[in-house]
């Protein structure tokens, strides 16, 4: 699995004006506002109903009647030339030379791959065969594989050659393929796709090539805002080894959105509604599980990207239960429990959901119970397979009132009887992000709607906070060492003019990753809002010292130096960050500013100049070159 | 009789009972192949071709996937019982071309010396009745095991990180060392010959 850490890691544009009356504000953007739009709900009391099962198996069996259809639907769309199928499943023949085969994988529900059981909600897409068509499988070889007559076959089913979506707009490739080795245990590779975009992009479909389908078992991709995973790559364009990726965002815009590909997957574009947004700097990554096959293979992914005009007017969360903390599993247990649960503070539309589990994992059950008390079943999967992971879009979203209790119950067995066991003999296994350790997610995408039942506009604004903000203490709650928790939090509270609790929160991401460069930019600059300025300048200095080309710590500190009227070092700090963003047209006025205060107004006429050049409409850029002009000796 | 219905890739300018003119081709392609040039005159016969030495069948297809999965662990097996073992593959899927065969030995690196076994005469004498699956024959021409290389997997969809039982090995060790008994037969995880017309 590889998500960015929870919901994305909140943090603002914390740069701010400064004037040579070093009047400052603070700014913080809205987020997320548009129209309201339509979205198909289906009420949860009435789940939609399902199509009768087929009928049991006639008493002759045939190919062409009552195979090809099975087979054409359920097997195909992986077993066909260039996909994950090892051998084709198009024709008679094709099916005849592994009838038996056939029936033993199906039977042991081994093929097609499905971990979901038939629970309340179905999912888009299921390939679960019915006890019927399993049957019908077994009787037809039984009978001798008969083939029927030619005008009962279906036709051959079509499939899309290359990009299913047509041609994107932009097509990205990994600039490395990955060797996979012939044989030994599987392995996991990200790779850095940097985006070619000059400007902002709406973005209405991804589509994913994993490059060679036959060793990719799954991928995910993320969106990387913060170069996260650029600093991994030992050079540009290697890739690094991992089967969890963590992408720490430092820009709040909720990336709630699952970009995954498994093995015969159709592309299922989200509604325009909720195109995902791309800025230049971006980097794509990808996240893939690859299986040796037996030869070596080469893997090198592309990703299409699909425009669209339209700016996002929904912005989807991916809710996130977790019992990490839980496990502590020891060698032998054939049954270790965990749970979590989570109260819903607002109504949303549950769209997709995601568990994830290594190799340990069991029995995983998601239920959701209603403030009537009813129960639901919102997944439930008997035998993890790892090998089968992946998202599950409801076929109609479900809709979860205020009040609802979301509860996630996973089972491990660490004994031996658990041949996935990554230890011989077992060993105690805790929580990590190893393959060899465990973990305990559950992930939901959903989307957040007001007492209006709006998914849009101001009300979903609020009502995505008032969700953000109930997972974050509940992450809490769960981990006090919980460094995603405090920081999203806190970034929360800073949105809604709670400075001083939002640096109480801050304070606490601190103390979990002291040094660390976006954490202490963010202190700091809660501080200085509060007017508390030497301690916002060692934050400040920690993050510029951890991060010397961060420009926004540069910047901050440039405003907290000139705040503590330390004009100076604040020019000197403005001018690094003015070197790292020369298009910026504030840290230029600002630099002119700090100048001008420490008495050099030929320098600052220069920069404040410069700002008005960049940005006409600079309004204090205007003002202070005003009365740098006035007090300049004539 | 029951040699000449296998047909060898392995050794240059041989024919074999039921070949075509298209698969003599295949041979001779076959001699500038250096992994199937045997260079034995009896290639066709694993029991001919070096007397005296204990024999070892692996029986695979091209497009079984948990076979392919072992082609690493069956060269090994191969470099490291070589001076005691001759180990043959044997394809026993008679819809399987000479030219087939070839491209896949090469793309897998399998270097073993091939046998085709379009009839299963060969399969039904090891006793095999899955892909991959290898029977051990003693230095008398005895068979004296019979089964999976190992307990990698133990259903379709159940495998383990890495085989802890080595039933193959065990094997050839056990036949090279003169053991006399006949270990008994482990059912092999793959593909069904029984599906092969």
């Amino acid at each position: 699995m590889s998500l960015p850490v929870r919901n994305p890691l909140v943090s603002k544009n914390f740069r701010d004006f400064f004037s040579l009356a070093l009047a400052a504000l603070f700014a913080v953007s809205v987020i997320g506002v548009g129209v309201c739009a339509d979205a198909t709900r289906s009420r949860i009391l009435a789940p939609p109903g399902r199509p009768p099962h087929q009928t049991a198996p006639a008493a002759d069996v045939t190919f062409n009647r009552d195979i090809a259809p099975i087979v054409f639907h359920f097997c195909a769309p992986c077993h066909r030339p260039g996909e994950a199928g090892p051998f084709p499943l198009l024709t008679y023949d094709d099916a005849r030379a592994h009838a038996r085969q056939i029936v033993a994988v199906t039977q042991r529900r081994y093929m097609p791959p499905w971990l979901p059981e038939q629970t309340d909600f179905p999912f888009a897409g299921e390939l679960r065969l019915t006890a019927e068509q399993i049957a019908m499988f077994r009787a037809w070889y039984e009978e001798g594989e008969p083939k029927g007559d030619a005008k009962d076959l279906p036709p051959a089913p079509k499939f899309i050659a290359g990009w299913q979506l047509g041609k994107p707009d932009v097509t990205l490739q990994a600039t490395k393929p990955f060797l996979l080795p012939a044989g030994g245990t599987d392995a996991y590779w990200n790779f850095v796709l940097p985006l070619p975009l000059a400007e902002t992009h709406w973005i209405k479909a991804v589509e994913i090539r994993p490059g060679n389908n036959r060793v990719v078992h799954h991928a995910n991709l993320i969106v990387d805002r913060s170069d996260s995973a650029r600093r991994q790559e030992p050079a540009p364009g290697d890739g690094f080894p991992g089967m969890e990726l963590q992408i720490e965002s430092e820009q709040f815009d909720p990336d709630g959105h699952f970009l995954f590909w498994k093995p015969g997957s159709l592309v299922t574009p989200e509604p325009a509604t909720m195109a995902l947004r791309l800025d230049p700097g971006n980097d794509l990554v990808l996240n893939t599980h690859l299986q040796p096959i037996g030869k070596a293979e080469s893997v090198q992914p592309s990703v299409g990207l699909y425009f669209t005009s339209q700016a996002a007017t929904q912005f989807p969360v991916l809710l996130q239960l977790e019992c990490d903390k839980q496990l502590d599993i020891p060698p032998g247990e054939k049954n270790f429990v965990v749970r979590d649960q989570f109260t819903l503070p607002v109504g949303v539309e549950l769209l997709q959901i995601y568990p994830h589990a290594h190799y340990l994992g069991k029995d995983m059950l998601a239920t959701a119970r209603l403030p009537s008390g009813e129960e639901k079943t919102l997944l439930h999967i008997a035998r993890w397979d790892l090998n089968w992971q992946a998202v599950y879009r409801y076929a109609q979203a479900v809709e979860l009132p205020a009040g609802t209790t979301i509860a996630m119950r996973y089972v491990y067995d660490n004994s031996r009887d658990n041949l996935a066991n990554p230890h011989d003999p077992p060993q105690r296994v805790v929580a990590g992000n190893r393959a060899s350790d465990e973990m305990a997610h559950l992930w939901l995408q959903v989307l957040p709607f007001g007492a209006d039942g709006e998914t849009s506009g101001a009300a979903g604004d609020a009502a995505r906070r008032s969700l953000e903000e109930a997972l974050a203490r509940h992450h809490i709650a769960n981990n006090p060492d919980d460094f995603a928790a405090h920081y999203n939090l806190a970034a929360l509270l800073q949105m809604r003019g709670e400075t001083p609790e939002a640096a109480a929160q801050f304070a606490e991401a601190q103390r979990l990753r002291p040094g660390d460069s976006t954490v202490e930019n963010a202190y700091g600059a809660a501080l200085l809002a509060m007017g508390q300025l030497p301690e916002a300048v060692e934050h400040l200095t920690a993050a510029v010292h951890a991060r010397p080309d961060y420009f926004d710590a540069r910047y901050n500190l440039g405003l907290a130096l000139a705040r503590h009227e330390d004009f100076r070092l604040a020019a000197e700090e403005f001018r690094a960050a003015a070197r790292l963003n020369p298009n910026d047209s504030n840290a230029e006025a600002n630099w002119g500013g700090a100048l001008a205060a420490a008495g050099d107004l030929p320098e600052a006429k220069t920069h404040l100049e410069r700002a008005l050049l960049l940005d006409p409409k600079n309004a204090m850029a205007r003002e202070n070159l005003d009365q740098v002009l006035q007090d300049i000796p004539h | 009789m029951l040699l000449a219905m296998i047909a060898a890739l392995c050794a240059p300018g041989r024919s074999t009972l039921g070949q075509s003119a298209a698969s003599q081709k295949d041979a001779s392609a076959a001699a500038q192949d250096q992994n199937h040039v045997a260079g034995a005159s009896a290639a066709e016969d694993p029991w001919a071709r070096i007397p005296g030495k204990v024999v070892v069948l692996i029986f695979v297809r091209t497009d079984c996937p948990i076979a392919n999965r072992y082609a690493p662990e069956i060269s090994r097996l191969q470099a490291a019982h070589a001076t005691d073992a001759a180990f043959w593959l044997v394809y026993a899927d008679k819809r399987e071309t000479a030219e087939a065969i070839r491209k896949h030995d090469r793309e897998y690196q399998l270097t073993l010396p091939v046998l085709r076994d379009p009839q299963r005469a060969l399969a039904k004498r090891a006793q095999v009745s899955v892909t991959p699956e290898a029977a051990v024959f003693d230095v008398r021409g005895h068979l004296v095991y019979h089964g999976r290389i190992d307990n990698w997997f133990e259903d379709f969809g159940r495998a383990r990180p890495a085989p802890t039982t080595h039933e193959l090995a065990d094997a050839i060790v056990a036949a090279v060392s003169g053991h006399p008994a006949t270990l008994p037969s482990v059912p092999a995880v793959g593909c069904f010959l029984s599906d092969l017309s």
